[in-house]
């Protein structure tokens, strides 16, 4: 506390007597009829807006979908410019009818922004270095860097953390080191957009208390949020309605009751992520009728203990849902349910009477590597009609389960049936995937809807991505037509058939996807994290349609972090290390008490009963599957940084990176076994130099190894000329033959060893470093050397990501019976459009948020741009010219001789 | 998605923004460099050219040694919706990360995307239409297959022991065959998915 004020005024000081002063009751944000339309003015996303935030402030924006708070957000944060108003930030008017670019740029240096996706926030792969990203921009002097950085990761409570790689953190985690690169630049105001809506519990937490107590070292906070347990944090909130501020009021104490109108007593839970501002509609607002009710009343098991009578009294949570839901769960009698066509979506139901299992595991064990086994002796029986959780820890095995049942993976032992299907078998040591058939008719039974399931979709119409489905399955025509339209209908989203599902909000697009599974009627369907970064009212209708699809016999299986999730489920089952542990969803303390929307957010460590705590540990909600996600990192050793690094770890990178690629070109002129020789030594000494484990080394490259050994073989039997050493019937196998084969094969093993030693004995960020240094030349010629630089590494950067979400992608296209491998080359072409399109549409998603929190961080290029790490040539790069200048006379003297 | 900067105004994407005086923009960003948006795009599209060039399908039972990868098909995109500087950034640097291990089957990759991509943009800025992008794919593909089959002749004699005249020997049967194959496989898969995505970007 004492630190931090010292620290301000100190920072005040050092602004300087231009800026304006700024005491307590001065205000730092001024609007004044503000005016923000995304459509040129067809409708306004902030219509009119005044407001004033003053210094040490704490205010919470909240608000529903499209009602503007994000747009606000922006404008506040100095991100974007208004179409009409008047905007004063810092007592300087940055717009008055047109921006004032340098006003702006000016001001953007004194505030933070923090949005929602943390993983598109992180610009490189060294925390230090990320940190460090925003003082390079601002210009800070190389000195002062470290210290900047080291204070912002203390007060995020991450320090320690300098040499971890952010892009394996937890959410939370990543979210805390985004909130230091901002911390590092000295913001006067920090404004989050939803800085936790896509975190776990644990995850929100640890950002609520960095929160605490940044505002309680003095910082302006504006905090965006759909939650009204967040928004009580504030001493100031703000509700936002249709673009214009609805109520504004200040929360006098710490639980929440503020004087006069307490606009949180009103605040429905309904408070959605909005990341664009686009005009959200339609299935908010639409009825929940349930198109399933007839359904309901014959088919739901009269079990008196259902948790979903536990569920939907425990808490009020969803007071928008109203009596529809909790009439259709107690079994009432509705005499409003007629008006709904009914149309189901899913196969007629079996007698639920007599359970029979669907679903049978037995002996499962999986491992994506021999000493990482990810699923051990798993037995589970799912009976028809079942609603089972799956919980447990990121890690546990849950992700990996549900991709066997879809046979995307083959177990390393064990038997799984699937409705009668062999889904894998394991006779003898090896399990044998299931064949071609009856994956196909897997394809029809199962229904998988992956994480983020919006990320899917491909097609130009919400009509054609959701016949996408059934038409791999065979429909066609009328029948077809007919699927889709019975499906979208069911969902309520007919009127969406004919857009673009990229035009749509987030909780509709979600609804088109999983439309696009429904299609293909499946009786078992399984969902990844369903309502992951959803709103409360979207992911209400999720649940809302369990229900129905629970009515209807599907047998549905949901992966959840969510307590309140998984209560709606009949059965949970825990994952945990691999093995499964049954519990019964309602025998636990009721977790809803924990959810409730006036709960306080927990304070990270604070005491956590035993369930939670092993669920909590659970950080990321990322698309891959958990199993290959880390958990949140631990702090690396305090040694590893580069004090006792290798001579090889030690030369400067630009030195490495050129004389590397020389010694790389040059090993194609090695065309003799004593040049070779030669080379082998030099490398050999190379190696040693780099102190890497040679084995290790060659094991990264074995690939390449054993394509070369392959290739150069064929040399053998070739080459003619030379001393025959035997004959293979009629080819005769020579001494020159046989060194062909070894030089050409040698030569190339070098080569890769050579790449290798550089890139295990450089990081990323030190490769893109020096390859800005190189190109720095160019930038006479006109060529933006510093943004390629920084292309480069944002590209290296996003590698991981892409990848997953690639992957994915696959898996989810081919659990709808996509195949790129099979079918005719049109169905082919038509199998890798779905793949690409979604990948594309995921990657320009990323590139827009990456593109803000650039702007964020202040980028803007050009010569005032410092640097964290200096680039230093020493002693050693001198010793390592001269070896290799030296190697180089050696090896082309070798033929002269 | 726009991005706001002089050289990429002729993209149809942008100019809808530009036209009208309702970009948001702060001002920041537009100083003769490139702004953070088009950074950030940029970096995307290496990151997937990156990712695709790592993928290997065999196409051409002939040569089994011969394998497709889709990362024209991201270079050509990149040169439809952000102009042919686009399509040189994104050739150039997506393979960078193949330098260390294929050092000079890297620059015959770069070569061949860069004469697919490049000539491929700027017909297509030239001539805004089906037929405008159909023949840039052409035009590139020729190219393309001409700087494949070069490169092939430069290059094979270095990682084989071969003569040029031998690997010019197999230029009818096996090479032009391949690339014919791969660049139609290019052409194709970016003419189906261009469409969404250009709404995509003009969103």
């Amino acid at each position: 506390m004492f630190r931090r004020i010292l620290y301000v005024s100190i920072y005040r000081y050092k602004k300087g007597p231009d800026s304006p002063v700024n005491d307590t009751d001065s205000p730092i944000v001024a609007l004044d009829d503000v005016r923000f339309s995304y459509d040129d003015g067809a409708s306004w996303a902030v219509d009119g807006v005044g407001l004033t935030i003053r210094a040490g402030e704490r205010i919470a924006v909240v608000g529903a979908n499209g009602s503007g708070k994000s747009t606000l957000g922006r404008i506040i944060a100095a991100l974007a410019a208004p179409d009409s108003g008047t905007v004063t930030l810092f007592g300087r008017v940055v717009f008055d009818g047109e921006a004032h670019a340098d006003r702006y740029r000016e001001a953007r240096h004194d505030i933070g922004a923090v949005f929602q996706n943390p993983e598109d926030q992180i610009v490189t792969t060294i925390v230090d270095d990320d940190v460090a990203f925003g003082p390079e921009n601002l210009g800070v002097p190389h000195e002062r860097i470290g210290e900047r950085v080291d204070t912002a990761l203390r007060q995020v409570d991450m320090d320690g953390f300098g040499v971890a790689d952010p892009t394996r953190m937890s959410g939370g985690q990543q979210q805390r080191v985004a909130i230091a690169g901002m911390l590092a630049m000295r913001p006067r105001m920090l404004v989050l957009d939803e800085p936790t809506a896509m975190l776990d519990e644990s995850g929100r937490a640890e950002i609520m208390t960095v929160l605490d107590d940044l505002h309680a070292q003095g910082t302006t906070i504006v905090h965006i949020t759909h939650s009204a347990a967040e928004a009580v944090a504030a001493d100031r909130v703000i509700v936002m309605r249709d673009g214009r501020i609805a109520e504004d009021a200040k929360n006098d104490d710490e639980n929440g009751h503020a004087s006069g109108t307490n606009p949180l007593s009103r605040l429905s839970p309904t408070a959605p992520p909005d990341t664009r501002g686009s005009q959200e509609n339609d299935i908010v607002s639409s009825s929940f009728d349930s198109p399933w009710r007839g359904f309901a009343e014959d088919a739901r098991p009269s079990s008196p203990g259902s948790p979903w009578r536990g569920f939907a009294t425990a808490a009020g949570i969803f007071p928008s849902l109203g009596s529809p839901w909790q009439g259709e769960l107690s079994g009432e009698s509705r005499t409003e349910g007629v008006d709904t066509p009914h149309t189901d979506v899913a196969p007629a139901i079996r007698d639920t009477a007599t359970p029979s299992p669907i679903v049978t595991m037995s002996h499962v064990s999986f491992a994506y590597d021999h000493d990482h086994p990810v699923l051990r002796d798993v037995n589970l029986t799912i009976d028809a009609g079942e609603t089972v959780a799956i919980m447990g820890r990121n890690g546990g095995g849950k992700s990996t389960l549900t991709r066997l049942l879809c046979a995307l993976e083959t177990p390393s032992g064990g038997d799984i049936t699937v409705d009668g299907i062999a889904v894998a078998r394991s006779p003898g040591r090896r399990c044998k995937p299931p064949s071609k058939r009856d994956r196909r008719r897997l394809r029809g039974v199962v229904g998988y809807v992956m994480q983020h399931p919006e990320r899917q979709l491909f097609a130009e119409t919400v009509a054609e991505d959701v016949a996408y489905g059934p038409g791999n399955l065979g429909l066609s025509g009328d029948e077809l037509d007919a699927r889709v339209r019975q499906t979208l209908d069911a969902l309520h989203i007919g009127h969406l058939a004919d857009r673009s599902p990229f035009g749509l909000s987030g909780g509709q697009q979600r609804m088109v996807a999983i439309a696009g599974i429904l299609a293909c009627r499946p009786r078992i369907l399984i969902m990844d994290e369903p309502t992951s970064s959803l709103d409360v009212d979207a992911a209400a209708r999720i649940h809302r349609l369990l229900a129905d699809l629970k009515a209807q016999g599907v047998t549905v299986i949901i992966v959840t972090h969510d307590e309140a999730e998984a209560a709606l489920a009949d059965r949970v089952v825990e994952l945990r290390d691999g093995e499964i542990t049954n519990r019964n969803a309602q025998s636990e303390t009721n977790p809803l008490s924990r959810l409730t929307p006036t709960a306080p957010p927990e304070p990270r460590g604070s005491q956590r009963n035993n369930t939670v705590s092993s669920f909590s540990g659970s950080p990321w909600q990322g698309e891959l599957s958990d199993e290959r996600r880390t958990e949140g990192v631990e702090p690396p050793d305090a040694g590893s940084r580069s004090d006792n690094a290798s001579f090889v770890a030690r030369l400067d990178p630009r030195v490495k990176m050129v004389l590397t690629l020389v010694l790389m070109f040059t090993a194609f002129a090695i065309g003799t076994p004593v040049q070779l020789g030669v080379a082998a030594v030099a490398v050999g000494a190379i190696l040693a130099a780099s102190r890497l484990n040679p084995v290790a080394v060659l094991h990264s490259v074995r690939l390449f190894l054993a394509l070369f050994v392959v290739m150069s073989a064929l040399n053998v039997f070739f080459v003619r000329t030379g001393t025959p050493l035997v004959h293979l019937g009629p080819v005769p196998i020579t001494d020159d033959g046989v060194w062909t084969a070894v030089v050409y094969a040698g030569r190339l093993a070098l080569v890769v060893v050579l790449g290798a030693v550089l890139l295990l004995t450089t990081t990323p960020t030190r490769l893109t470093d020096a390859f800005e240094a190189l190109l720095r030349p160019l930038r006479r010629l006109g060529v933006h050397t510093g943004e390629i630089a920084l292309v480069m590494s944002l590209a290296l950067r996003f590698i991981p990501t892409l990848t997953g979400e690639t992957k994915a992608i696959i898996d989810a296209q081919s659990a709808r019976g996509g195949s790129i491998e099979s079918g005719t080359p049109l169905q082919r072409l038509r199998a890798l459009t779905a793949i690409i399109v979604p990948v594309f549409a995921g990657a320009l998603r990323h590139a827009e948020n990456l593109g803000l929190a650039l702007d964020a961080r202040c980028y803007e290029g050009g010569a005032n741009r410092t640097y964290y790490r200096l680039l230093r040539i020493s002693w050693r790069d001198g010793v390592f010219a001269v070896f290799c200048v030296l190697y180089l006379v050696v090896l082309f003297a070798v033929p002269l001789v | 998605m726009s991005i706001s900067s002089s050289s990429a105004s002729s993209n149809r994407a942008s100019s809808n923004r530009a036209s009208s005086n309702r970009s948001h923009a702060t001002g920041v960003s537009d100083s003769g460099r490139w702004s953070t948006k088009r950074i950030a795009i940029y970096a995307l599209f290496v990151a997937l050219t990156m990712v695709t060039s790592f993928i290997e399908l065999p196409i051409f039972p002939a040569a089994p040694w011969l394998k497709y990868d889709p990362s024209g098909i991201v270079c050509l995109i990149a040169g439809f919706a952000f102009g042919p500087s686009a399509a040189a950034i994104v050739s150039v640097l997506g393979f960078a990360p193949h330098l260390f291990g294929d050092p000079w089957g890297t620059l015959m990759a770069v070569g061949v995307a860069l004469a697919l991509s490049v000539p491929a943009s700027l017909v297509y800025r030239r001539w805004r239409s089906r037929k405008g992008a159909v023949a840039g794919i052409l035009l590139g593909a020729v190219l393309a297959l001409a700087v494949a089959i070069g490169g092939n002749l430069v290059v094979t004699p270095i990682y084989a022991h071969m003569t040029v005249a031998q690997v010019a020997a197999m230029i009818v049967p096996i090479l032009l065959p391949f690339n014919l194959l791969k660049f139609a496989i290019h052409g194709v898969v970016t003419f189906l998915v261009y469409k969404p995505i250009a709404n995509l970007l003009r969103k």
